[in-house]
């Protein structure tokens, strides 16, 4: 008896492509995991305005306070929807239909880092000009410099985040794990964003932060590369 | 061959503890005082071994944990388990005695400074790991997955050093370039000695806790043969 004639699955780029469409596609229709980032951020960002008053952030300077109070607010609300990205396959049971997807297994990290990474930089497109607001900055003069230096941060966060969101997943473990386990990991990355983006936010041009750039671009290379070649043995059974 | 390794493995225990109680002679009695710091300083005789010893158990971890993606033998999760153990116990030494020292020479119990930051961040990441393996549903689901963030976790080091150095630098450095008054040759002796001990003392734990693993799991294949109780 031969055996049925394979169809080859689609490559690593269309392959990425289509888990991230499909879990875009969820995300539209139900919008469950980005209401609730966006209510969280909000949460945490008024909290914020609770600890330094308008008058407190003139003293020290929006570009003391706000590179902080910006990424904690991104990193806490992309926890929420990093373990999100994972349960909703936990819910049908449809990870083991994802694993027998005929792609290698990368693809489905690279697919679920894409859509979170939509997903986050969505948030912060909301979040970016709410802190304009509440903390009186001028983001429309600094918009290209700031919004290369957060989408630059937010792939490395994006990476980490839906690798250890795969691990918590794997052990029936949310949010705590993820925290755990994302933000010692992605310690250089935050003291790099801070840096970068208190720099943009002082009117500095992004060369005088350039090692700080190269580095993060680095890692994001380096642990894109470091999850396509563990990932395979975290969703095996 | 068995018989072997416990003799070999008690030949270990008894070097150790005996080269233990030298290194205590030394650092207390052999040892000149510094001039500045006092009798402070000579909590340095345990402080850096020990974080070399941290240091070098996370290069093991890596070795360890690439090991045993690529082969999959239960030996090389063992060992990782133990350098992850043994890694957090050093680093722990590390962090107690860094602030003791801290406090009378600077002034201050901490700092966040590049060496210290990036223990705490190890610190971290060691325990996680640990706390995934706890979580896991099996042995060898635990197993896989405390490689992968062993993995992780030994690449980061060095990145988390690197960006804390460009944060922020106060940590003294004893050796290297810099340093315009070399150490009493007592002081180097001392120290190269206990960094010896220290060694030694981390291969004798990691060779105890990689058995006690392998243990383990023989009673725990044992009890599922004899029926899962």
């Amino acid at each position: 008896m031969s055996a049925a004639p394979r169809r080859p699955g689609p490559g690593f780029l269309r392959g990425a492509w289509i888990v991230a469409a499909k879990d875009l596609r969820i995300e539209w229709r139900t919008l469950e995991t980005l209401s609730a980032m966006v209510l969280f951020s909000l949460i945490v960002l008024v909290v914020f305005n609770f600890a330094f008053d308008l008058t407190t952030v003139r003293q020290v300077g929006a570009a003391r306070l706000v590179p902080g109070v910006l990424w904690v607010t991104f990193s806490f609300s992309g926890i929420v929807g990093f373990a999100r990205s994972f349960a909703i396959e936990r819910h049908r049971d449809s990870l083991s239909a994802l694993i027998l997807a005929p792609v290698d297994r990368s693809v489905l990290f690279a697919g679920k880092t894409l859509a979170n990474l939509a997903t986050v930089a969505a948030l912060e497109a909301f979040i970016l000009p709410l802190s304009a607001v509440f903390f009186d900055y001028d983001l429309l003069s600094l918009f290209g410099p700031l919004v290369l230096v957060v989408l630059l941060h937010t792939v490395g966060l994006s990476e980490l985040g839906t690798l250890f969101a795969a691990v918590a997943a794997r052990v029936g473990r949310g949010e705590a794990l993820l925290a755990t386990l994302l933000f010692p990991v992605a310690s250089p990355l935050f003291i790099s964003a801070v840096k970068c983006t208190a720099a943009v936010l002082d009117g500095k041009p992004l060369s005088a932060v350039s090692s700080w750039m190269l580095m993060t671009a680095g890692f994001d290379v380096l642990y894109f590369l470091v999850a396509i070649l563990t990932f395979e043995y975290i969703l095996e059974d | 061959m068995k018989g072997g390794k416990e003799i070999l493995t008690v030949v270990l225990l008894a070097v150790t503890a005996v080269l233990m109680l030298g290194a205590i002679y030394m650092v207390f009695v052999y040892a000149p005082e510094e001039r500045v710091m006092g009798p402070v300083q000579r909590i340095f005789y345990f402080h850096v071994p020990s974080a070399i010893v941290t240091f070098s158990s996370v290069m093991v971890l890596l070795v360890a944990s690439v090991g045993y993606l690529s082969t999959r033998r239960a030996f090389w999760d063992n060992l990782s388990r133990a350098a992850t153990e043994i890694g957090l116990l050093f680093c722990t030494v590390v962090l107690v005695t860094g602030p003791i020292w801290a406090k009378s020479a600077w002034g201050v119990w901490w700092t966040w400074e590049a060496r210290l930051t990036t223990t705490l961040v190890l610190w971290l990441i060691l325990a996680a790991c640990l706390m995934v393996r706890g979580y896991a549903e099996n042995r060898d689901q635990g197993a896989r997955l405390a490689a992968v963030l062993g993995v992780v976790a030994a690449l980061d080091v060095p990145i988390v050093y690197k960006s804390v150095d460009w944060w922020r630098g106060q940590h003294p450095v004893v050796f290297g370039p810099g340093k315009k008054e070399p150490l009493a040759p007592e002081m180097l002796r001392t120290f190269l000695f206990c960094l010896l001990v220290f060694f030694l003392l981390y291969a004798l734990l990691l060779v105890l806790r990689t058995r006690v693993a392998t243990l383990e799991d023989r009673a725990r294949s044992l009890s599922e043969t004899l029926g899962g109780r």
